[in-house]
């Protein structure tokens, strides 16, 4: 047994409201830079959706992940070596910015220069790729609360999966509306596909708490590993030419502060602690044969914090005292292993990913009120998860690799707490047959429901700091205020752009924001920064950027 | 004497608020029985707080919580409790088409502007980002039997007209709607992505060009009890959100 430290992260869709305050400050924080337009460490997708970008989680396209060979071994499912070798240099299977949108501005610069008029002036959408006047017709969200869902829901590879494999099929009809929101980051995988994809061994997993970070300096943009992430949270800077992800905010979360996404979280659902796992199973729990066993597989890599022969093994492999103290302490492991209400994404792709998500109950209690019934009543609610089967087959295929019963459990799991809580809040005699009908103790339930409904900042985010005797190995490589050109850099090195070394993203990050808070300038002066694009060059004269502007 | 309230301001004796600061963000004010909310030592605000815990009489004819309004004018209207009035027949009162489809390219619906989830009128929705998580405009939401009898898919440039005005956007087609009725969410910016409109050639409006405000008898009540004028406490009920319209598909050629 070799015991690991892992940051993990919960998130409890049933508090998700969908307002992107997540999405907006990961972004405002991490990607707001140009090269990055496209890029969303964090989004929040509604569900039955594509998601973001389009259809990513249909793996017989996009051929991310992990799969068994005829051996049983693991292998990626965009190919072995020589496969890779081939394709190389092109990197066939991409998604393409129309696969992710067409980035794009507004015009507002014509909102107070225009002249007198007829009419006031508006600002028209102006694509950040060509600057040219485009029609927006597809976003970074463009199904948000199933906008467009009767023409293209059945886009949706869990749609089509659920209508091929089910008795019960999906209509996208009022009557039957169910929705949730499904808010995604880097899962931080135990055995990441990106990491293995990478020709330049770039993307590393840091042995302290499990981050996976890209190494900015040894990227060389082979792309890969956009290829072998099955969640497609790899993006490509077309700025830098090199690769990022969410880096789950590790200079906040060294220094014991949560992730931006779940600081600014407004539904307060996420919550962050550590994980203790046997670093010498993992592949062999990614092997396990059949895919619905992979939750359990992954469950049991997991290591009983409190478990003396643990705390034992985790010392031997160096894992301070107060990061076990928190481990103890760790919401996420109790929401995954103790109460076991918080299941894998998509445990099918093999990567043994490490942000769990408490499935929704909302859709199956909405359709019950809509349908005029009491449905916070036990009998009520268990019925109904029975009889519901749509809503609980498409979560069954996001989370247990299409096992309903395992879904089921956790539902009902969810539904009694509800009809024991009810009863407590409204003054009755306490019905101890409901958790025990799920197998738990009243006062287990209890204390499962303030986790899940009160928990405060220090219970929800229990994130022990970094040592500094680690302070070397944790750092950004090449990244500190002494760097060479340091955050006060020009943007570019002395043969342009693309040489020298690149600036570390938190530099790149800090002087942008910097620029925008003491420019006098409007934010897009209308030029794309030097940034010289080839994508719509016809051939003809010179393209954009390629020389400097005249100044007049 | 009375019941002891200055305790609602403890810890806040030696605050003060300055015009520079309500310049710089927004300011709570000090809590006061005057209010119906307690923020007292950081507390999260909720209403009727004071009300429930410190038994202050709720500002009404009764000094409790009631839906009972006894007013001659609500009486003789019959509104004394909350009832259920149906939409107004706006075809036969102001000349409006008939509600639904009538065999030609446009169809009559109920026009309403709810707010838009989570924002508050363009606050955390007209902003780059946010319009980069949405449709990236003005949008109407439409059921897809409303959109097929009109020939309208997704994101098709539509206009809602009736005697009011005009407004231009793009159609969001959703099986969330019900028949008959399109949603224009409240206050999508007119400065964003907003073309000429065909019907008067001039820019198409917002959600509330469309709508207009009806004022009837039992909304001139005043100066009795709980039903009297105070800043942003007492206005007409949102009937001016019950109004119909006609809506088409337009040309997709759109010009600003």
């Amino acid at each position: 047994m070799r015991v690991m430290a892992q940051m993990g992260m919960v998130m409890n869709l049933d508090k998700c409201i969908g307002c992107h305050t997540c999405s907006v400050t990961c972004k405002q924080a991490w990607t707001n830079r140009s090269g990055t337009e496209y890029v969303w460490f964090n989004n929040v997708e509604t569900r039955p959706g594509q998601g973001y970008p389009r259809r990513y989680e249909d793996q017989n396209t996009w051929k991310g992940g992990w799969t068994l060979n005829k051996q049983g071994r693991l292998k990626l499912k965009a190919g072995g070596r020589l496969k890779k070798l081939f394709g190389i240099f092109a990197s066939p299977i991409q998604p393409k910015l129309a696969d992710y949108y067409e980035p794009w501005t507004y015009d507002y610069e014509t909102l107070i220069n225009a002249p007198l008029g007829d009419d006031f002036p508006v600002a028209r959408p102006k694509s950040l790729i060509t600057g040219e006047d485009m029609k927006i017709s597809w976003s970074a969200n463009w199904d948000d609360n199933l906008g467009g869902a009767p023409q293209l829901g059945h886009l949706d590879p869990i749609v089509e999966q659920v209508r091929r494999d089910a008795e019960s099929k999906i209509k996208f009809e009022f009557e039957q509306t169910f929705m949730f929101y499904l808010p995604r980051i880097c899962e931080h995988c135990l055995n990441p596909s990106c990491m293995a994809s990478c020709p330049s061994g770039a993307i590393y997993k840091r042995s302290e708490d499990g981050i996976v970070l890209i190494d900015q300096d040894r990227c060389r943009g082979w792309r890969q590993c956009v290829t072998g992430c099955p969640y497609k949270k790899i993006y490509f800077n077309h700025k830098t030419g090199k690769a990022e992800k969410c880096t789950f905010c590790y200079p906040r979360v060294e220094v014991g502060l949560p992730t931006v996404c779940s600081e600014t979280c407004v539904g307060r659902l996420r919550y962050l602690g550590l994980f203790l796992y046997d670093a010498d199973s993992v592949t062999g729990a990614a092997a396990t044969p059949d895919p619905r066993d992979l939750y359990q597989a992954q469950l049991d890599l997991i290591l009983d914090p409190t478990d003396p022969a643990v705390i034992n093994a985790a010392r031997d492999s160096g894992i301070p005292a107060d990061w076990l103290d928190a481990a103890r302490r760790s919401p996420v492991y109790a929401l995954a292993k103790k109460y076991r209400v918080a299941l894998p994404l998509h445990p099918e792709y093999r990567t043994m990913p490490m942000v769990w998500y408490v499935p929704p109950l909302s859709p199956i209690v909405d359709l019950l009120r809509d349908q005029g019934h009491d449905a916070e009543r036990t009998g009520v609610l268990f019925g109904a998860i029975e009889a519901l089967r749509i809503p609980v087959e498409y979560l069954a295929e996001l989370f247990t690799a299409g096992d309903t019963e395992m879904i089921t459990d956790v539902l009902r799991k969810l539904a009694a707490m509800r009809s024991y809580l009810r009863d407590i809040n409204l003054d009755r005699m306490r019905d101890e047959s409901i958790p025990a009908s799920v197998g738990m103790s009243g006062d287990e339930m209890y204390a499962m429901y303030r986790l899940l409904a009160i928990a405060k900042y220090d219970e929800r985010y229990v994130i022990p700091k970094a040592h500094v005797e680690q302070a070397h190995d944790l750092e950004e490589i090449g990244c500190s205020l002494d760097f060479d050109g340091g955050p006060y850099a020009s943007e570019s090195g002395p043969f342009g752009e693309a040489s020298g070394r690149p600036s570390p993203v938190a530099v790149e990050t800090f002087q942008a924001l910097r620029e925008r808070q003491t420019t006098g300038a409007f934010a897009d002066s209308g030029d794309l920064h030097g940034r010289v694009n080839l994508l719509n060059w016809d051939g003809k004269g010179s393209p954009s950027g390629l020389f400097p502007e005249q100044k007049s | 004497m009375g019941r002891p309230l200055a305790d609602l301001a403890h810890g806040s004796e030696e605050k003060r608020i300055t015009f520079a600061q309500t310049q710089t963000a927004p300011v709570p004010v000090i809590t006061s029985p005057e209010w119906s909310g307690s923020e007292t030592g950081g507390r999260r605000y909720a209403p009727f707080t004071v009300n429930v815990e410190r038994l202050k009489p709720w500002h009404t004819l009764t000094g409790r919580m009631h839906f009972f309004l006894d007013h001659d004018w609500l009486r003789d209207v019959g509104e004394a409790l909350p009832i259920y009035r149906p939409p107004l027949d706006m075809h036969r009162l102001f000349g409006e088409p008939v509600l639904g489809a009538d065999g030609s390219r446009q169809i009559t619906v109920r026009y309403l502007t709810p707010h838009n989830k989570w924002s508050i009128h363009s606050e955390y929705q007209d902003n780059l980002f946010m319009l980069s998580l949405a449709r990236g405009g003005t949008a109407v939401w439409i059921s897809p039997g409303d959109a097929a009898s009109i020939n309208v898919s997704d994101n098709d440039w539509v206009e809602c007209v009736n005697g009011n005005g005009v407004l231009v956007g793009r159609a969001i087609v959703s099986h969330r709607m019900p028949t008959g009725v399109v949603y224009v969410h409240h206050a999508q910016e007119r400065m964003i992505d907003v073309p000429k409109s065909e019907a008067t050639g001039r820019r198409g409006g917002i959600h509330n060009s469309v709508t207009r405000l009806l004022v009837k008898p039992t909304h001139l009540i005043g100066g009795y009890a709980q039903l009297s004028y105070a800043f942003n406490y007492l206005g007409p009920t949102g009937n001016q959100r019950d109004m119909v319209s006609t809506l088409r598909k337009r040309s997709q050629q759109v010009t600003y």
